[in-house]
Order: C-alpha cells, then structure tokens, then sequence
C-alpha cells in the first residue's frame, strides 16, 4: 500500500509544528523519517491516524483520503507502534497482542493462532504468559511491535522502534521489517541504520521537509552539517550504504 | 467476535471459577443477610418464606404457617433491603471499573471524579431549603440526582477545557478534585445558614450513607439502571482495554476514543447519580471492588474484571449493611462509615503488596 502525505500542516499550543509535509511512502518500501528533536516527526506519524489532527493537508492510502475511513477501518489498514509503552494496568503479554483483533480484518486464523504467530515472528513467544508490568523497556517494544504486526495491516508506522533494544535486537528488527514485505515509514535516530535500512530518506528540519531521496543522497556532508550541526556522511561500502561520523 | 481471554491456562480458568464462586456467594448472602437483624429468623423459615413467595404464590402463608410479622420482616423489609444493596454495590463497583479503564487511573472512583459530592450538595440543598414542589424524599433524590449531573458535566467540560479540547486522564482526575472541594464546600455553607437542628442531622445522615430507603417499589430504577449499566460495560469490555492502553494506542489500534469516552462518562455518571440519590454518599466500593477482582483473577482485562467487579460489590454492600444493621442491636450505624472502614485499610493494603509486587 502506498501512503501519501500532503501539504501536512499541524498547529499545537500556538506553535506550527509542522508546515505543510508532503511525503510518499512506496507500496513495500521501508522509508525512514529522520531529523532533530522536535522537528516534527512524531507529529507527523500521528496525523495519519488523527491523533493529532492537520490544520491542512491530507494522509491518502493507495490514493483514499484516511479522513473518509472510520479509525477502525484505518487501523486494518496500518498498524502504529508509538514511543510510548508504558502501562499502569497488569496484562499479559498475549491479551496485549489479543487487542490487535478489534481491527484486523482476516479471520481464516483463531485469536490464538493470530497472538501466536506474530509473537513468534518477533521471537517473543516464550514471554506469552508473563505479564506486561513484569517486562523490560525492550521487551515491551517488541510485544507492542507484535501487536502492531497481528492487526495484519499492509502498512506500519512506526516511531523510534529501535528504542530501548539492544544492538542485536536492532538489527533484528529491521531485518525483520524489511524482509516483511510491507510499507513502513519508520522514524529513526539512528543515522547509521537509517542509512542502511531505508529504501527511502524522508529528512525534516523545523517542521518542513529539508531533503528527500536515497540515503546517499539524503545524508550529505553538507545536509548533515546544516540540519544536524555535525560532522558525518552517507558512503557506498561496497554496495551498502553505511554512514560514519566525524567523516 | 474472537475470544482472547482463553488464552492463558492459569487465567483462562481463573475467571470462570471466579465467576461461579462469586454468583454462589451472592446466593448465600442474600439467605444470610435477610436472615441478620435485630430479630433472628432461622435460615430454614427464610428459605420457607422465599420458596413459598416466589413459587407457590403465598398459599402457606396464607394457611398461617408463619408469623406475619416474620413474613413483614423477610419479605417486605428485609429482602428489598438487600436486593437494593446488591444492586447499589453492583452498580458503584462496575462504575469504579469502568471510571479507572476511563482516566487510565487505577485510582478513579465515582467520588473521586466528584459526583458523589455533587450529588451530596444537590441533597443538602433540598434538605435544607426545601423546594415548594415534589416535597418529600423524591425532591431529596431529584435535588441529589441533579447536583451529581451538574458536577459530572462541569467536571467533565473543565477536563475538556484544561487539556486543550481533549478529554485527559489527568485533567479529568484533577478537575474531580476541583469540583470535589467546592461541592464539599457549598453542603458546607448550606449546613452552616440552615437553621433547624432535624434538617442538619438528616444531611449528616445522608453524607453517611444508607440502604434503609428500600422498599419494593424504589427497587426498579436501580435494578434497571445497574444491570443495563453493566450490561453496557461488559459489552464494551474490548474498548475500554483499548483506552487502558493509552489513547494514541487505542485511536491506532480502531477505537474512536473521544466519542467512546464522552459516551462512557455519560453512562457511568447517570448510573452513579441515580443510586448515590436514593442511598446517599457509600464510598470505596468502586475502588476496592474492582482492585480485590484484579488481584484474585490476575488481569487488567475488563471484560472479566466489570462482570466479576460487580458481583463482588453488590457481596460486599450486602455484608457491610448486614454489619451496619446488627452491630450496635437496634440502632443502625451509618453504612458509609463501614464501607469506608473497612475499605480504605484494605485498599492501602493492596497498595503496599501491589508496591512489593512490582518493585
């Protein structure tokens, strides 16, 4: 499924967050958001689902307007793993995942069957019983990220997932969502991984898009330098893209 | 609709169980509360009495196998009674569930988001200055009923207006204690201008809480209004454990949380209002009930924890006026001070193992 974000404009407190985004995310393609804090990209990931609602602008899958769609409807289409996982209640792990079937649309599996397939896709299946309070910060992301994953939705966004995971568990999970065959728009901190993983760069700086394009393309010394202040670069290691700092 | 409560081997049966032990307790309460008053009635003329009334249509009563004043006292005064505190309980502590699933706070309660304090002010005003229409009890229930909608609404758009349009858990805890201290503090300055001694004491009375208004035909609103009320609440089970999540994750994973919650606070607070009018202020149910259920059944998940909260509130209401009626012989203590004695020990207990649990 291909996501398309126009002309975003987001006003919070007084303050324009973001001011006017246009974005596409190609249909299989994983596409990075990357760019200094607060510059707007949790915002922006936000608006599809109208948690934060746009001032202007649209979000279209596959060329529908997702204002049309019911926030049901939405969450079959794409599935969101925010920063956020904490929790003040005391579920397990498997009604956490459970929660996906509100929206999911395919019901050829049982619940069971659904929980356990995305908790072993995420190589989580031991933790099916424990509860969700008893979990560390990685854990917990990669229980919300199986969640996110059991909607069984075309489409995933997912802000910073990397957070609280160790390198190993980086590394998985971004192999895992690129060899998933879905669209994902990702918001990265990483610059490396960005550079590695993404099909696509999405670069934003005070709430406009600074650059779009390849990671080579995106992650120049001098856009780095301008956006970031710092030293660093994208470069062609033997057809991977890596990125170094201080380069 | 896929059914994920099953899931778990320890948890799945827990509830079950949970559920089966609790409904046969409530059967027992209510043979062992009618039985426990100022006069003594054996179990087996109770059990003769009910059957003979429920399915036999009084023919042995009518042949003078009982006393009449056993029967007055079973039938008509005894059994209301603690048919309306299962109810209140059911009704207060299925609230309580719903409110903590609603502000994401396991801390919410009817009186903490205020209501019961609108709703003593609303009595307090027509105790104490008496309207000219509907005199009586009714306008004491009509004034408490209309006291506790006001505070539900001025808690709810304050919330709304604090968190910038939005409807936060936070703002919505904080404006329950606003509307809560001023509430307190307007059944303050009625009882300061009344001027009669009696009118005073019945509002002391009505802050404490009681079941003793039960009749027979004071039964049906909050018969009706409690089990649609949980009716609804189970139903939703799956949404609130949505908004549990937080309200980003439930707007992504399909819940139209504005709506849901504006709709959920509605409910819970016509539910709150209608009982807290006729029993008066009875605190802590809604907050234990659903705490003690979470703790035994060992999940968060509202479709078992509303049901179980309920069954477990209206046990427990029943019990606290059965000990309200017999503790000090024929006087009868004020339900509110049992409820809050023996609830909010308790509830710092769960707090203090919950603390160990976690940490």
């Amino acid at each position: 499924m291909k996501l398309e974000y126009n002309g975003i404009r987001v006003r919070l407190s007084g303050r324009e967050v973001l001011r006017g985004v246009s974005l596409t995310a190609e249909s299989g393609q994983m596409t990075g958001i990357i760019g200094p804090n607060g510059c707007g990209k949790s915002t922006l990931v936000k608006t599809t689902f109208g948690i934060c609602t746009p001032s202007a602008g649209n979000v279209l899958a596959d060329s529908c307007d997702l204002s049309q769609y019911s926030p049901r409807e939405r969450a079959a289409l794409i599935g969101y793993v925010g920063q956020d996982t904490g929790c003040a209640f005391d579920f397990s792990v498997s009604d956490v995942v459970g929660m996906a079937l509100h929206a999911r649309r395919d019901r050829s599996l049982s619940a069971r069957e659904v929980v356990g397939q995305a908790l072993a896709e995420l190589q989580i299946a031991h933790l099916r019983d424990r509860s969700i309070l008893s979990l560390s910060g990685g854990e917990r992301k990669l229980v919300f990220i199986a969640r996110a994953v059991a909607q069984g939705a075309d489409a995933l966004i997912l802000d910073e997932p990397t957070n609280h995971l160790d390198i190993r568990h980086q590394l998985f999970l971004l192999d895992y969502l690129k060899g998933s065959g879905k669209t994902v728009l990702i918001v990265l901190h990483d610059l490396r991984l960005a550079a590695h993983y993404c099909d696509q760069l999405i670069l934003l700086s005070d709430g406009m898009v600074a650059a779009k394009g390849k990671p080579l393309e995106v992650l120049s010394a001098r856009l780095v330098r301008q956006v970031f202040g710092i030293r660093g670069e994208a470069y062609d290691a033997g057809g991977q893209v890596d990125f170094s700092l201080f380069r | 609709m896929l059914r994920v409560t099953g899931l778990q081997r320890e948890r799945g049966l827990r509830g079950p169980l949970l559920f089966l032990l609790l409904f046969l307790a409530l059967g027992g309460s209510i043979i062992g509360a009618v039985r426990i008053g100022s006069v003594p009635i054996p179990v087996s003329e109770v059990f003769g009495i009910l059957k003979d009334q429920l399915f036999l249509g009084g023919r042995k009563l009518a042949s003078g196998r009982w006393e009449m004043p056993h029967f007055q006292i079973i039938w008509n005064i005894r059994l209301p009674r603690v048919l309306f505190g299962i109810f209140c309980g059911a009704g207060l502590a299925a609230c309580g569930a719903a409110m903590q699933a609603l502000v994401r706070n396991p801390i919410a309660d009817p009186y903490i988001l205020g209501i019961s304090s609108g709703a003593s002010a609303g009595a307090a005003w027509a105790l104490l200055m008496p309207f000219p229409f509907f005199p009586g009890q009714y306008q004491t229930a009509m004034a408490a009923f209309a006291g506790a909608m006001l505070s539900a609404c001025t808690v709810y758009f304050m919330a709304k207006m604090a968190g910038g349009g939005r409807l936060q858990p936070v703002t919505l805890l904080l404006s329950g204690t606003a509307v809560n201290a001023v509430m307190s503090a307007v059944t303050s300055f009625l009882i300061f201008l009344a001027k009669s001694p009696e009118s005073i004491a019945a509002v002391y009375n009505w802050q404490m809480g009681s079941l003793a208004a039960a009749q027979w035909n004071t039964l049906l609103l909050p018969s009706v209004g409690t089990t649609v009320g949980i009716a609804v609440f189970t139903l939703c089970g799956t949404r609130f454990n949505l908004l549990m999540m937080g309200d980003d994750d439930a707007a992504a994973m399909g819940l139209r949380v504005r709506g849901f919650r504006a709709l959920m606070f509605l409910v819970c607070s016509v539910l709150v209002a209608s009982l807290v009018s006729v029993t008066g202020v009875i605190g802590f149910v809604g907050l234990v009930a659903p705490h003690v259920v979470r703790l035994l059944s060992n999940t968060s998940d509202c479709r078992t924890v509303i049901p179980l909260s309920a069954l477990l509130g209206g046990v427990y209401l029943v019990w606290a006026d059965a000990l309200a009626r017999s503790v000090f012989g024929a006087a009868e203590l004020p339900l509110g001070i049992i409820t809050a004695s023996i609830g909010a020990p308790f509830f710092l207990y769960l707090m203090i193992r919950r603390g160990g649990h976690n940490g």
